[in-house]
Formats: structure tokens, C-alpha cells, sequence
């Protein structure tokens, strides 16, 4: 499974919505689950199944899929 | 005096003077006036009884203070609701409040008519009257005990006394400019609308705190001199952003932090990070808000308390016979002032005075009290566990989870969790095993909010419990 359709897969769980509705455009606050507990809970979960670890510098960046699937992209 | 009559009084003083601040728009203490005036004489050619109860829809969006401010000066009592309310938890409020408005926008409103917020505005009619201090103001629900909405009556006395021993505390001027990232449909963040409206200073909305991005950009934006949040949300301010916040070290004036568990070690980071802050922590309830008052920097021998009475408040310590106890015995701790609440809704004066020893409220929290007067909080009669800032009752979820095919009863406990607090644990009893944990975990989140839902599940043969059938929850936290 490639980095994007994993990230998509993780929001889409977070958000307890359907893979579908979940785009690389879709950002904190687009869905209530994606607060900041879902926003943890999307990040900790990118790291887990990914076995990549973000920097705090580099977290505030990642607000939108987009922003994490280049920064999970570049850690591989 | 009420907190409408003081925002009329800088809309007439200092017209100009910014209010609020919500991204690009900004609306001054005259414009807001006004728009209140506007709500109120909308919801008055309602013909709605005075007293009436409205739901809104607690967004940070501007609107919402009008509707919030014109209700009130209609006569009515709002029950400020997070828009995300459960149907369960939704449905439970309006058979507890009756209302006869629903504004706002809900994600789950069941059949129920919504108005907009931007219907509520109408050609002002008549001159306005303020509503009387002793008159109920809002009901704010809390989530009770058994699970059900309990609904917190609050005065305008309540309220404004609260603002003012807040203030008087955190220092609040009308030169200060709050970022609000904190949910406003709970007492915290409604009452910091309330304290910095009634200085004159200004507010900055933002709609929380998962965009860092967006935190920090409005506090440099607006020059914001302070924000409050609970101990989660320094624990993601923190992971999110290092030590970032300490480069406004010098723009931050204060900061007020909810009452949680905060590790002793991020307060002393906090402080040191910002060393001219004043962060003050408080202890308090829906029922009487900021009781307590601890400043780090002022007592840093005193972390491990929850401060001392707030200005205006007096605490002590009470046996279960509802006699006051000497320092230094355990004891519960019970609550003196005008801003404990004035009732609970629907409840009779007779069983609401029974949450009193004489003037003083019940808290249902055990502690001590030493002999500068600084308070620490042992235990919570209460149970609810505190997820991030948000309090989640055992029961709500053990029903959920006894619903279930394969569990025949439940039991939850809170956690420690190094970010959110507190998480939720689940103890099962039945016939499903380790391997349904995350087909358990799936079904709940369908049926109740993510924080909700339990982030351990242990199955066990028999939930422990004393020979009256309740659950020993303290036995529990051991195994």
C-alpha cells in the first residue's frame, strides 16, 4: 500500500468517515473528528504504521493530507 | 449589575474599541451592541414566553454571541450546546430543558427545526431592559454522574461575580487581547468570553487548538497577551511545537489553565519558558466555577495544591456528618459564594439544598486543606474521567459497551495518558476475547464520540463490586 492511501485509510478511521470523502485537500477541522485529539491520534498513528518519527519542528507544518503524506513521504 | 449592561456601557464609552476579532473580521463593542439588539428583537417578535428556554449551537463563530447576548436580553435562558452533541446526549437535554428554540447549527438534530443564526436579527423595536442579577441566565449541561445531562442553572449574579473574582485574580485589563482557542460551550471557555467582555478588552476566536499553524499565527497577528487552555492542551501545544511558545514570552501576560492533572515537570517547563507569564491554574466545577486559584510563578513550593479560595471565596473542608474540619484532615471539600450556581434544572429547592452543608455547595471532591490555606484535591467522589478537558462519565460508556453482543456487563475507569490526561480503560466481562478489541472499539465509535470510546479494553472473568452491587472503581485502577 502505497504512503497516500495509507494516510487516506488513517484519516478516513480517525474521522469515522468513508475513504472516499477523505482528500489530499482535506485539512484539521474538515470533519469534528479532526480536532486536536484526532489530529494527534492521525499523526501517532501515521508513525506507528509507517515506522517513521515526526520532529515537533515539523509537526505544526502538517495540517492537511497533503502535508503529511510528503513528510511521511520523505522519511522513507 | 449583569455582563450585557457592561458591554452597553463600553459600546456607549469606547464605541470604536474592538471586541472581537474572528480571522478577518472584526466587530468593535458598538457593532456588537447592536447585533444584540437586533437578536434580542427577533427573539421578542417571537412572542416567547420570558424564561423560555433556547438551544444554541455553541460555535466560535461571531453570530453566536449575538443570538447568546439577545437572548438573554429577551427574557430568555439559553443552554449553550457543542454542535457536535450526540443524538443520545441531545435528546436528553431537550427532555430535560423543554425548549422552545433551536439555534444554531447541530450535526445531529434528529427531526427537530434548527433556525440559522443568520435569521436571528430584526429591526430593533423597543427600548431595551435588562434582565434582573437573580434571574437564571443559562443552563449549562454537565455530564452527570449517572451518565445523564445534568442541567446547571447560573444566574447573572453567578456569572458576573465570577467574571469579576477571575479578573481580579488573573489581572485582567481592558488592554488585554484573549486568544479564545478553548470550546465555548462549556463554563471555561464561556466564562473567558464573559471576563475579558467585562473589562473591554478584546477577544480572538480561533476554532482550537489543532491548528499550531493557526495559534500562533493569530497570537502574532493579533498581539494576543493571553489565552487559557487545560493541561491537554499545553501536553499538544508542547508535542506540536517544542518550545515555540516561549519566543512570546515577553507578549504573554497571562495564561489560565483549567483544572486537570498536570505534571509537576510541565509546569516548571511552562514557567520557565515564560517566566513573566502569570499562569494561574484554577479548581472549580460547572456548579462554581474557579473556586480555587494557584499562581505558578507566586507559589512555586505549592505546585502540588490547586491554590487557595479565589477573591470573594471561601472553602473549607467538610466531614461526612457536614462539619467543618480542622487543616490537614481529609475531608470534602465544599464551597462558599455568590457564584455557586442557583439551581439544578427540574431539580426541587429541597433536593438541591441537599448538595449544601449549610451555605457551603458540595463539591463531591475529597482533600485537604494546609495551613497558608492551599488546597490539594485527593480523590473525586464523582468518578468522571477527564479526556483532554473533557469529562466523560463511566456509566454513558458501560451502557454503550453492555449493549453490545458478547459483553454481559462493563466496567470503565480513567488512565493516565501523557497527552490527553486521561483516557478511558474498559474491564469486560462475557464471551468476546483480545481479538474482538478492535471490532468493540469500531461498534463504539458509531454510537459515541471518539474520545469516548475506550482506548484499552481488558477482558476479565467478574467486575468487582461491594455487596450493594456498585462497582469498585479504586479496585479496578489496580488490577
Amino acid at each position: 500500500m502505497d504512503v497516500q492511501t495509507k494516510v487516506i485509510e488513517i484519516v478516513a478511521n480517525v474521522c469515522m468517515t468513508d475513504v472516499s470523502n477523505v482528500t489530499l485537500e482535506s485539512t484539521i477541522g474538515d470533519f469534528p473528528e479532526w480536532d486536536s485529539m484526532g489530529h494527534l491520534a492521525i499523526l501517532q498513528q501515521v508513525e506507528e504504521s509507517l515506522e517513521i518519527n515526526f520532529d515537533p519542528e515539523e509537526m505544526m507544518d502538517l495540517e492537511d493530507v497533503n502535508d503529511i503524506v510528503k513528510a511521511a513521504e520523505a522519511k522513507i | 449589575m449583569i455582563i450585557e449592561q457592561i458591554i452597553y456601557k463600553h459600546a456607549v464609552e469606547t464605541p470604536e474599541k474592538t471586541a472581537v476579532i474572528v480571522g478577518a473580521e472584526t466587530v468593535s463593542y458598538a457593532k456588537l451592541w447592536t447585533k444584540i439588539c437586533q437578536a434580542a428583537s427577533y427573539f421578542e417578535k417571537q412572542d416567547l414566553a420570558e424564561g423560555s428556554r433556547i438551544i444554541l449551537s455553541a460555535n466560535k463563530e461571531i453570530k453566536f454571541l449575538y443570538s447568546y447576548f439577545g437572548a438573554h436580553m429577551a427574557g430568555l435562558v439559553c443552554v449553550p450546546i457543542d454542535s457536535d452533541t450526540n443524538i443520545v446526549r441531545f435528546q436528553r437535554i431537550m427532555d430535560c430543558s423543554d425548549p422552545v428554540m433551536i439555534v444554531g447549527s447541530l450535526k445531529n438534530r434528529g427531526d427537530y427545526q434548527v433556525i440559522d443564526f443568520d435569521e436571528v436579527t430584526s429591526e430593533i423595536s423597543s427600548e431595551r431592559k435588562f434582565p434582573s442579577e437573580e434571574e437564571i441566565a443559562d443552563l449549562l449541561f454537565t455530564t452527570g454522574t449517572t451518565g445523564l445531562p445534568k442541567g446547571i442553572g447560573l444566574s447573572f449574579k453567578n456569572q458576573w461575580v465570577a467574571a469579576n473574582q477571575i479578573n481580579i485574580f488573573v489581572g485582567n485589563t481592558a488592554d488585554d487581547i484573549e486568544l479564545l482557542a478553548l470550546p465555548i460551550s462549556h463554563s471555561f471557555g464561556l466564562g473567558r468570553i464573559r471576563c475579558v467582555l467585562q473589562k473591554g478588552g478584546t477577544l480572538v476566536f480561533v476554532p482550537g487548538f489543532a491548528s499550531m499553524k493557526k495559534f500562533f499565527g493569530e497570537l502574532e497577528r493579533c498581539k494576543c497577551t493571553g489565552f487559557g487552555m487545560v493541561p491537554a492542551s499545553w501536553a499538544y501545544i508542547s508535542k506540536m511545537s517544542g518550545d515555540r511558545i516561549g519566543q512570546f514570552s515577553s507578549q504573554l501576560k497571562y495564561i489560565e489553565i483549567g483544572s486537570a492533572a498536570m505534571p509537576i515537570i510541565e509546569k516548571e517547563r511552562l514557567m520557565s519558558l515564560l517566566p513573566n507569564t502569570r499562569i494561574s491554574m484554577h479548581y472549580g466545577l460547572t456548579e462554581a466555577s474557579r473556586s480555587t486559584f494557584i499562581s505558578f510563578h507566586d507559589n512555586k513550593n505549592k505546585l502540588n495544591t490547586v491554590g487557595r479560595s479565589s477573591p470573594g471565596v471561601v472553602v473549607k473542608i467538610f466531614d461526612e456528618y457536614g462539619q467543618i474540619i480542622e487543616n490537614g484532615i481529609e475531608g470534602e471539600i465544599c464551597v462558599k459564594g455568590d457564584h455557586v450556581c442557583s439551581c439544578y434544572w427540574g431539580q426541587s429547592k429541597e433536593d438541591f439544598a441537599k448538595d449544601f452543608y449549610m451555605d457551603y455547595f458540595r463539591t463531591g471532591d475529597y482533600g485537604t486543606i494546609d495551613e497558608d490555606g492551599f488546597i490539594s484535591l485527593k480523590s473525586r467522589i464523582k468518578e468522571l474521567i477527564n479526556v483532554g478537558g473533557k469529562k466523560v462519565s463511566p456509566i454513558e460508556v458501560e451502557e454503550v459497551l453492555n449493549k453490545l453482543e458478547g459483553i454481559k456487563e462493563s466496567a470503565c475507569i480513567g488512565v493516565y495518558d501523557p497527552v490527553y490526561g486521561e483516557v478511558v480503560k474498559a474491564f469486560v466481562v462475557g464471551t468476546l476475547t483480545p481479538d474482538d478489541n478492535e471490532r468493540i472499539k469500531k461498534s463504539m465509535m458509531s454510537l459515541m464520540e471518539s474520545h469516548k470510546v475506550p482506548v484499552y479494553i481488558e477482558h476479565i472473568l467478574e467486575i468487582p463490586k461491594t455487596h450493594n452491587g456498585k462497582i469498585q472503581r479504586l479496585l479496578l485502577q489496580n488490577m
